[in-house]
C-alpha cells in the first residue's frame, strides 16, 4: 500500500511538472485582480494621511504594507498549487477507480424526461453496508476517548479484552519519523485506536478537496454543461419584480463603514486597542521528560464504604428481629445519640407496602459528613521511642572499677591546695598549698609523714616517674625545689642523692638558669633548687618526660615564653622555643614519641622535638585552655577550657575535636587520664569531679567509647574556686583531688 | 490475730521447755524477749536476740520476716535465742599525741599501742602509761605481742613493723618493781623489705612471725634472737649519712639489737601485701598462713614449703585487712570498696573465689577483729564462746565501729560511734573489752 502510494505521488509530481507551464498564465489575471483590490485599500489608507495620527506612525504603515504584500504572494502561490492539484485530480479520477469511496454513479437518460440523469447504485443492506462490521479492534463505540486518557488501555475488543494503548513517541520521534518516512506526513491520528494511521489515497483526496473548497465527491462535476431552465427562447421573464434602477450602493463601498474601520485602525495604531495576546498554551510543546520526577504518590484512598444493611433492616425481617414493646419504649426513651441503632426494625408483608423512606435526606447528609471527615491520605505515623534515639551506652556498673566514694580527707590547715602529686607507685601523695606547705602523706591512711615549708605558694608538684629513684619537684615563685621522701631503701636513697646532688658536678652550661644542690639540708629542705629567671612568676605546670630525665616547666609570667626544659642528668636548662605566639598555658610530652604538646590560649600545637618542626595544630574551639592530658596510648588528647568545654581529640583523625563534652557548670580546672585503667577525670570550679570511662580501641576503625560514670561531690567552692587538681593513683582506680577549700580527698572504688 | 508456730532453742543457760509456741505475727524482738523472761521468770531481765532458722536475726516483726522470706503459715519456725549484745558503752579513752596505727590487748590486763610517732606504748587497764618505747625512727604500722610458751608474766616480747623498712622485736617488762633497769630492751631488727611494712603477726605459740610489706613480699621469721648479726645485704642497711636522725633515735632505743634475716620469703603477690597472718591451728613453722594484698587476692601459703597453695581472686578489690575466725574456717577480708568479704576456707578451692557473703559499710573498712574464741580469764560472766564465734567488729574511716554477726550479714548488730569523722585504724577485742585505736588516740568500749 505504502509502495503504491509512493508510486502515485511520483506520478503526480511528474504530471504537475507537465501541467504547470500552460496553467500559469491563466491564473495571473486573477492574482492581479486581487492585488488591485488591496491596492485600493492602501490607497485609501494613504489618503487618510492628512490625519495627524497617521503621521505619528509612518513605519508601521510601511511594514504593514510589505507584510501584506508578502502574505498575498504566498496566498497566490497556494492558490496556484491548489489549482494545479485540481487539474491533476481531474485527470487522475479516470484512472484510479479504487480511489472512489463514494458509490459510483452512472449517467443514464431518463425515460420520463428524456434528459440524462445520474443514477447511484442501490444500497444493499448487507454487512458491508454497516460500519459496525468494520475490522475495528476497539469496540467502545462513539464515546469521548479522553475517558481513557488516564488508563493503560484505550477500550475493549469484541471479546471484552482490553485493547492496550499503543506506544506513542514524543514530538522528537514524530519529527524523526517525518524525516525518515516520506509518507508520515499523510498519517493522521486515529482516536479510536489511539495511533497514527496512514491515510488512504481516497481520504487524502477528500481532504484535498475540502481544503480547496470543492465538493468532496469525486464524481461531482462543477463544469457540467448548463441546462437553460429560465433563459433562452420561450423562457424569458416577462414581468420583472421592480423596474427601479439598481442602487448605487450595490457597487460603491460604504462610506460609513470605512469611517468606522478607520477609527479602529487609528486606535490600534495609537495603541489604544491592544489585541489579545495569542494563546501560547500549545498542547504539543516539547519538554524534557526527565526534568520532573514521576510522582510516586499512592493513589488517593478509596472512600470508606457505607455499612451494608443487616437482616434487621430488611422490610420483612424475621420475627426475632422485631423489637418488643419494652424494647421499643426503651429505644424511644433514649436520646438519638445514645441509641444503639438509629432505626427500629419494621415488618411489611409486601414490598409495595413499604412507605417512603423518611430518613433518606438525613442518611445522605450523614454519609456526606462521613466522607467529608474521612481521611484522604494514609499517613504513616512515625512511632519512634525517644529512648531508642539515645545512644546505647553500657551501664556504669558494668564498667567498674571507678572511684565512687570519698575514702579519706587530708586537710591543709590554711590556704587552698593548688597542686598535688602522686608517687609512681601510687602510695604517696605530695600536696602543696598556697601558704607554702608541702605535705607528704600516705594515700591509704591519710597520715602526713613529712612536711616542708617553702617560701611562696606552691604552683605545681610532680613526682619523677623513674622507679629507681624517688623524688618530687615542687614549683614555687621563680624556683623549682626537689624533695626526697623519707624511708627509702639505702639503694634508692643513695641513687637519688647522687643524681640530684652529685659529688662531681657536670660541666657548667651556658644558661640563664642556675642549679644549686645542697646535700646537707636534704632531709629538711630541698636537695636541689633550680632558679628560674627573675620575674618569671609561679610555675603553673611541671611535666616530666616518661624517662624521668627531662622536666618541662611553664611559668605564669606573660612577658616571656615561660617554657623551660630541664635536663636532670646534665643539670642544664634551656628554652625550647625562641618565640611563641600567645602565652603558653600547658605543655606535655608525648608518652611514646619524641613529640611535644604546647597549648596556648586557644590552640594546641604538636611539635616534633627530634625534627624541630610543627606537626599539627589542634583547634579545640575553646576560648581559654585550662588543662590538657594525653592518653597513655598517645593517640588521643583531651583538652579542657575555662569555658566549661572538654574536647576529645583523636590525633589520627582531625584537627577538630572528635567529641565535645559540656557537663561542667563552671570552668574546668584539671584533667587526667588514668595510666592503666580506661578512665579519665575532670575537675571543675563547680566543686565536682566527673569520672569518665574512656576506652580506646587498638582497632583504628572503632571510635573511642566515652561513658560518663560518676560525679564526685565533696569539695566546697571557695571564692569561686572548686577542685583545682585531680590526679590518679597509678596502680589503682583511685583518684586524689585537691580543692580550694584546703582539702585533699581520696576517692576509692 | 494471726500467729505462727515457733519452736525455741538455745545454747544459753536459759533453756525453755521444748514445745511449740504460737507467736502473734506482729511481735517483735522485745515481745519475744519478754516472753522468754516471763516464761523462765528470771530474777533479772536478760535481753535476748532471736536467730530465725540459723540465718537471720529478727529485726522487724515476725510477720514481716515470714512475708519477706516466703514462709508458709503452717511451717514451724525454729528460732534460736541468745543473749543480746547490749549497747556498747564507752569505758575510757587514752589520749595520744599521734595517730595510733595498731592496738593490741592480747597481753592480759594491758593495752599495747603503736603510734605514728614511732613509739610503742603499754598501758594497763587503769589507763596509766607503763612503758613508752621509742622503737622506730618512723611510723609504726603494726605491733603485736609475741606469745611466749613460758608463762612469763614479768615481761613480754613485742614485735613491731614500721615505715622505716624494718620490723623489731622488743622485750618489755611488765612488772613495775624493776624500775631501776630499763623497762624495755630491743632484741632484734628484721631486715628484708625495701618498702614500708604493713603488718606483722605471730603464730599462736609465738615461735614464728610473718611480716607483710608494700613491696609484695612476705617474710617468715623465727623469734629466736641470734647471738650475732645475721649477714644482712648491704643494700638494706641504712646509710650512715643519709639517715642520720633515724640512726640517732635508734641508738637511743637500742644498741644491741641483733640483725636478723628471714627464714623464707613468700613471693607471689604482685602488689602491696596488706596483711599476713598464721592460721590459728598452725604449729611451729608449719601449717598454713594467709595473706591479702592490693592485687585483690587472698593467698593461702604452706609455711613449711613457702609456696602459695591457694589463691582467692576477687575482681578489683584491693584488700586492706584480713582476719580469720577463731576456728580458722572463715576468712574475712576488708577491701577498699567498703565491704568485708567472707570466704569459707573449708570449701574446695574451685569455689573459693566466691565469697559467701559481704558486709557492706558506708566508709572504708580499715580493720577487722573477730571475737576471740577463748574469753579472757578475767572477764567472768562474759559471753559464751558458742555465741561469740560468729561475731566480729570492724572499724571504718568514718569513726564508727560495728559489731556484726556472720549469720546475719545484712546489717550490723551493734554500732558504736567512737569518733566523729576520724579514722579508726585498729581494733582489738578481748573478752568484753573492745579497744579502738585511730586518729584520735585510743578508746576503750565495753561490749556485751
Amino acid at each position: 500500500m505504502a509502495v503504491a502510494d509512493l508510486k502515485k505521488s511520483h506520478k503526480k509530481r511528474k504530471q504537475r511538472e507537465d501541467v504547470e507551464e500552460p496553467e500559469k498564465g491563466a491564473f495571473e489575471e486573477a492574482v492581479g485582480l486581487e492585488m488591485l483590490s488591496d491596492e485600493e485599500k492602501d490607497a485609501e489608507a494613504e489618503s487618510d494621511k492628512d490625519d495627524n495620527e497617521v503621521d505619528v506612525f509612518p513605519e508601521i504603515d510601511t511594514r504593514s504594507d510589505s507584510e501584506d504584500e508578502d502574505f498575498e504572494d504566498s496566498e497566490d502561490e497556494d492558490e496556484e498549487e491548489e489549482e494545479e492539484e485540481d487539474e491533476e485530480e481531474d485527470e487522475d479520477s479516470g484512472e484510479d477507480s479504487d480511489l472512489q469511496i463514494f458509490p459510483k454513479s452512472k449517467t443514464v437518460v431518463s425515460d420520463i424526461t428524456g434528459q440524462p440523469k445520474r443514477v447511484f447504485p442501490e444500497i444493499e443492506p448487507d454487512y458491508d453496508s454497516d460500519s459496525s462490521t468494520e475490522e475495528d479492534p476497539n469496540r467502545v463505540g462513539n464515546v469521548p476517548m479522553h475517558w481513557y486518557d488516564d488508563l493503560p488501555h484505550i477500550g475493549y475488543d469484541i471479546n471484552g479484552k482490553r485493547v492496550l494503548r499503543p506506544a506513542r513517541g514524543d514530538e522528537l520521534d514524530k519529527f524523526l519519523q517525518t524525516v525518515e518516512d516520506p509518507s508520515a506526513w499523510t498519517a493522521a491520528f486515529d482516536k479510536n485506536t489511539q495511533m497514527d494511521k496512514p491515510l488512504s489515497a481516497e481520504e487524502l483526496d477528500i481532504i484535498r478537496r475540502l481544503q480547496a473548497g470543492e465538493n468532496p465527491d469525486t464524481n461531482y462535476d462543477p463544469y457540467e454543461p448548463t441546462v437553460e431552465w429560465f433563459t433562452g427562447k420561450g423562457k424569458e421573464e416577462i414581468m420583472p419584480l421592480s423596474s427601479a434602477p439598481e442602487p448605487k450602493r450595490r457597487w460603491l463601498p460604504s462610506k460609513w463603514e470605512k469611517q468606522k474601520i478607520m477609527k479602529i485602525v487609528r486606535a490600534i495604531r495609537q495603541g489604544r486597542i491592544i489585541g489579545s495576546k495569542p494563546t501560547s498554551s500549545d498542547k504539543n510543546q516539547v519538554y524534557a521528560i526527565w526534568n520532573e520526577p514521576p510522582s510516586n504518590q499512592p493513589p488517593p484512598l478509596p472512600a470508606p464504604k457505607p455499612r451494608l444493611p443487616t437482616n434487621s433492616e430488611s422490610y420483612n425481617p424475621p420475627e426475632e428481629y422485631l423489637p418488643t414493646d419494652a424494647e421499643r419504649e426503651q429505644w424511644e426513651k433514649t436520646e438519638p445519640e445514645d441509641r444503639e441503632r438509629d432505626y427500629l426494625p419494621q415488618k411489611y408483608s409486601a414490598l409495595r407496602l413499604v412507605p417512603a423512606y423518611d430518613r433518606f435526606i438525613k442518611e445522605r447528609f450523614n454519609r456526606q459528613l462521613d466522607l467529608y471527615l474521612a481521611p484522604r491520605i494514609q499517613r504513616t505515623k512515625l512511632n519512634i521511642d525517644p529512648n531508642s534515639l539515645i545512644p546505647k551506652l553500657p551501664s556504669p556498673s558494668s564498667l567498674k572499677p571507678f572511684p565512687n566514694y570519698k575514702s579519706l580527707k587530708f586537710t591543709h590547715a590554711k590556704g587552698r591546695v593548688r597542686c598535688l602529686g602522686v608517687s609512681p607507685d601510687g602510695a604517696w601523695v605530695a600536696s602543696g598549698d598556697e601558704e607554702g606547705v608541702v605535705s607528704l602523706w600516705e594515700v591509704n591512711v591519710g597520715r602526713e609523714v613529712k612536711r616542708w615549708k617553702v617560701d611562696s605558694k606552691v604552683g605545681a608538684i610532680e613526682w619523677c616517674p623513674r622507679t629507681d629513684v624517688s623524688f618530687f619537684v615542687a614549683g614555687i615563685e621563680e624556683k623549682l625545689h626537689f624533695f626526697i621522701p623519707p624511708h627509702l631503701t639505702p639503694a634508692v636513697s643513695n641513687l637519688t642523692q647522687s643524681l640530684l646532688a652529685p659529688a662531681t658536678l657536670p660541666p657548667a652550661t651556658q644558661s640563664a638558669i642556675k642549679w644549686t644542690s645542697s646535700a646537707a639540708s636534704s632531709a629538711d629542705g630541698s636537695i636541689l633548687t633550680i632558679n628560674l629567671p627573675p620575674a618569671s612568676g609561679l610555675p603553673k605546670q611541671l611535666t616530666w618526660h616518661r624517662k624521668g630525665d627531662y622536666l618541662a616547666s611553664v611559668s605564669s609570667s606573660e612577658s616571656q615564653g615561660g617554657v623551660w626544659m630541664h635536663q636532670i642528668s646534665r643539670r642544664h636548662s634551656q628554652a625550647p622555643f625562641k618565640k611563641i605566639k600567645g602565652t603558653v598555658q600547658l605543655v606535655l610530652f608525648h608518652p611514646t614519641k619524641p613529640h611535644f604538646f604546647v597549648a596556648t590560649q586557644r590552640y594546641v600545637r604538636l611539635y616534633n622535638l627530634a625534627e624541630q618542626k610543627l606537626l599539627k595544630t589542634l583547634m579545640p574551639g575553646i576560648k581559654w585552655i585550662s588543662s590538657m592530658d594525653v592518653h597513655p596510648s598517645g593517640d588521643h588528647v583531651i583538652v579542657g577550657g575555662y569555658d566549661r568545654k572538654l574536647c576529645w581529640f583523636d590525633l589520627e583523625l582531625s584537627d577538630k575535636p572528635y567529641k565535645i563534652l559540656r557537663y561542667h557548670t563552671r570552668a574546668i580546672r584539671s584533667l587526667q587520664f588514668h595510666p592503666t585503667y580506661p578512665l579519665f577525670a575532670s575537675s571543675s570550679d563547680d566543686g565536682s569531679i566527673q569520672v569518665f570511662h574512656a576506652r580506646v580501641y587498638s582497632d583504628l576503625m572503632t571510635d573511642p567509647l566515652i561513658v560518663p560514670l560518676k560525679i564526685l561531690r565533696g569539695h566546697d567552692v571557695r571564692e569561686g574556686l572548686g577542685v583545682l587538681q585531680v590526679k590518679w593513683a597509678s596502680r589503682q582506680p583511685w583518684l586524689v583531688s585537691a580543692g580550694a577549700d584546703g582539702n585533699v580527698l581520696v576517692w576509692c572504688s | 490475730m494471726a500467729s505462727h508456730p515457733v519452736v525455741f532453742t538455745t545454747k544459753t543457760p536459759y533453756p525453755l521447755p521444748s514445745q511449740k509456741f504460737m507467736i502473734p505475727l506482729h511481735w517483735k524482738r522485745f515481745q519475744l524477749s519478754q516472753l522468754i523472761n516471763k516464761a523462765l521468770s528470771l530474777p533479772r531481765p536478760v535481753p535476748f536476740d532471736f536467730l530465725i532458722r540459723g540465718a537471720d536475726i529478727l529485726r522487724g516483726t515476725l510477720g514481716e520476716w515470714t512475708a519477706g522470706n516466703g514462709v508458709g503459715e503452717e511451717d514451724t519456725l525454729e528460732i534460736e535465742y541468745f543473749e543480746s549484745v547490749l549497747p556498747p558503752q564507752r569505758m575510757s579513752s587514752l589520749p595520744h599525741e599521734d595517730w595510733v596505727s595498731s592496738i593490741s590487748s592480747q597481753i592480759p590486763q594491758h593495752i599495747l599501742t603503736a603510734s605514728y610517732d614511732g613509739h610503742i606504748r603499754l598501758f594497763d587497764y587503769s589507763q596509766s602509761l607503763l612503758v613508752d618505747v621509742p622503737a622506730h625512727g618512723a611510723a609504726i604500722t603494726s605491733a603485736c605481742p609475741v606469745p611466749s610458751s613460758s608463762q612469763d608474766a614479768e615481761s613480754s616480747v613485742v614485735a613491731s613493723a614500721s615505715h622505716d623498712l624494718t620490723a623489731r622485736l622488743t622485750r618489755i617488762s611488765l612488772s613495775p618493781s624493776t624500775s631501776a633497769s630499763p623497762r624495755f630492751h630491743s632484741l632484734a631488727s628484721l631486715h628484708l623489705h625495701t618498702l614500708p611494712l604493713s603488718s606483722i603477726s605471730p603464730n599462736t605459740t609465738g615461735t614464728h612471725l610473718l611480716t607483710a610489706s608494700w613491696d609484695g613480699l612476705i617474710g617468715l621469721w623465727d623469734t629466736n634472737i641470734p647471738d650475732n648479726d645475721d649477714p644482712v645485704p648491704l643494700s638494706l642497711l641504712p646509710d650512715s649519712h643519709s639517715d642520720q636522725p633515724k640512726k640517732k633515735r635508734k641508738v637511743t632505743a637500742s644498741t644491741d639489737a641483733k640483725r636478723k634475716v628471714p627464714l623464707s620469703i613468700f613471693k607471689s603477690h604482685t602488689n602491696r601485701v596488706s596483711k599476713a597472718l598464721f592460721s590459728p591451728d598452725s604449729g611451729n613453722g608449719n601449717g598454713k598462713a594467709y595473706s591479702c594484698g592490693f592485687d585483690s587476692t587472698v593467698r593461702t601459703w604452706d609455711v613449711e614449703m613457702g609456696v602459695c597453695v591457694d589463691t582467692i581472686t576477687a575482681p578489683e578489690k584491693p584488700f586492706l585487712d584480713l582476719a580469720l575466725t577463731a576456728d580458722g574456717h572463715i576468712a574475712l577480708a576488708a577491701s577498699t570498696d567498703r565491704s568485708v568479704s567472707i570466704y569459707d576456707l573449708r570449701s574446695s578451692s574451685s569455689s573459693l573465689t566466691n565469697s559467701i557473703g559481704a558486709l557492706t559499710h558506708p566508709a572504708t573498712v580499715s580493720c577487722i577483729v573477730p571475737s576471740s574464741g577463748a574469753p579472757a580469764k578475767s572477764t567472768a560472766g562474759s559471753l559464751d564462746t558458742a555465741y561469740t564465734q560468729h561475731q566480729l567488729i570492724t572499724g571504718a574511716y568514718d569513726g564508727i565501729a560495728r559489731l556484726w554477726d556472720l549469720r546475719s550479714t545484712k546489717a550490723a548488730v551493734a554500732v558504736f560511734k567512737v569518733w566523729h569523722e576520724k579514722k579508726i585504724l585498729s581494733v582489738d577485742w578481748v573478752g568484753n573489752v573492745v579497744s579502738v585505736g585511730g586518729e584520735d588516740g585510743v578508746e576503750m568500749w565495753k561490749v556485751g
